[in-house]
């Protein structure tokens, strides 16, 4: 009886375990991508909802002891911290240029890019793919390949999109890959995703070092990114003589945690 | 009915887990409220029940993640099969069971999921990096178990109360 029993759970399992992986099969497909985006939009204002329930806990919690004041207040000086830091992190850069260039560059950086604002409604569902899910999607011109940024630097990269909402692929994954600049030497290198801090691999060049404290911005090398987007300051260095390149640790300048709105660049076409 | 109020929790975890619980981040991984969900029911409510539900949680993974339908559901899958492997050979009364249950669920169900992920030609972390994250998600999980079984045995005390007096 007991045996039987077992025999069954175990071709249940396995029955299912075949339909899942033809679902995964049959869903991969191209021809099926636009009803898997229709299908995970679904979700999105569910998922907002939520959001906004989350939010509204954490306002009614922080209520105890003022706490909710000093965080508006804490949030206000981050941001306009945040956008000072950017400011002066892009004229350091752009001292690097000629006057032509860099008068071409503050504009474009400016105004030269048409984005997207869009709302963060829900996160990946696991601790492996570091993705966010955003409300805007192919309805509001968002597409695969199209690049996310904030106010303070780099997001990431819309990796899906459905008509109301779209999967975003942030620095944070570890298959992330984004060619960079430092601000002050001017090495190149290029920045890895991973859990807990973006990894910088700083290519060897004479008579120049890697310090902490530099800020890092997109090279623009590859064509993957726009150049000029800032990602992250040198937390740490490690010197390797016998090396090609240094190892750094890059403090990203955005949380991914605490992400609410992003904006999607709806004009560049990564090559 | 009752289907009905265990498939509104299990959306309601797998919306918690992809809004609220990213703010709990504790050594780079945060709650699995559908795997920890999954393995409550099928340690109370038996394995096939946990497949079942291993496979609707599952799906609604999938439209939160990137990628393909079908991995997420096959890795919650694998983790209430090898729950009920554990449960008919182990005294069920036990809370330490089921606490050992969903950390080795976890591995599993991690390890499914990379491997997937990497057959799919997803984004999958290194392997250093995926053990440290696994170690800290089935130590995270464990401690949510109890919790997730309280829940469940509530869920499941009515039909058990019904088989008693039938018998």
């Amino acid at each position: 009886m007991y045996r039987r029993s077992q025999s069954r759970s175990t071709g249940l399992f396995l029955i299912l375990c075949a339909a899942m992986l033809l679902l995964a099969m049959l869903s991969q497909q191209t021809w099926a991508a636009p009803a898997r985006g229709a299908a995970k939009s679904a979700l999105a204002p569910l998922e907002g909802a939520m959001t906004q329930v989350a939010g509204n806990v954490d306002r009614v919690t922080s209520i105890f002891g003022d706490v909710s004041a000093l965080r508006a207040e804490n949030q206000r000086l981050k941001a306009a911290d945040e956008a000072l830091r950017r400011q002066v992190v892009e004229l350091n850069a752009a001292a690097k240029e000629n006057a032509t260039l860099r008068q071409a560059l503050d504009f474009q950086r400016s105004f030269g890019h048409r984005m997207v604002a869009t709302q963060v409604v829900g996160r990946g569902p696991d601790g492996f793919s570091r993705t966010l899910q955003v409300d805007r999607g192919t309805a509001d011109g968002v597409k695969p390949g199209m690049i996310v940024t904030t106010s303070a630097g780099l997001v990431g990269r819309v990796r899906e999109a459905g008509p109301h909402g779209a999967i975003v692929q942030t620095l944070a994954d570890p298959q992330s890959r984004v060619n960079v600049f430092l601000s002050k030497s001017g090495l190149q290198g290029t920045v890895t995703g991973g859990p807990t801090t973006l990894q910088l691999q700083v290519e060897h060049s004479l008579g120049l070092t890697a310090s902490s404290g530099e800020w890092a911005l997109t090279s623009g090398i590859g064509g993957g990114y726009p150049r000029g987007l800032v990602v992250g300051e040198l937390a740490s260095v490690t010197h390797r003589d016998t090396a090609t390149s240094d190892e750094a640790v890059l403090a990203w300048v955005n949380d991914p945690a605490s992400l609410s709105l992003v904006f999607v660049i709806t004009d560049f076409t990564p090559s | 009915m009752k289907r009905l109020g265990v498939a509104a929790l299990m959306l309601a975890a797998v919306l918690v887990q992809v809004t609220w619980a990213p703010r709990v981040t504790v050594a780079g991984v945060f709650p699995n409220l559908a795997l920890v969900a999954v393995i409550a029911i099928a340690w109370e409510g038996g394995v096939r029940a946990g497949m079942a539900w291993a496979c609707i949680t599952g799906l609604m993974l999938d439209l939160t993640a990137p990628g393909p339908f079908g991995p997420h559901a096959l890795a919650l899958l694998a983790g209430a099969y090898l729950t009920g492997f554990w449960m008919r050979n182990l005294d069920r009364e036990s809370v330490l069971h089921p606490v050992v249950a969903v950390a080795v669920s976890t591995a599993v169900y991690s390890l499914i999921l990379i491997g997937a992920d990497d057959l799919l030609g997803l984004p999958v972390p290194p392997p250093a990096v995926a053990a440290e994250l696994i170690a800290a998600a089935a130590v995270y999980n464990a401690a949510l178990i109890p919790i997730a079984l309280i829940v469940a045995r509530k869920l499941h005390a009515p039909a058990l109360t019904r088989r008693i007096e039938q018998t």
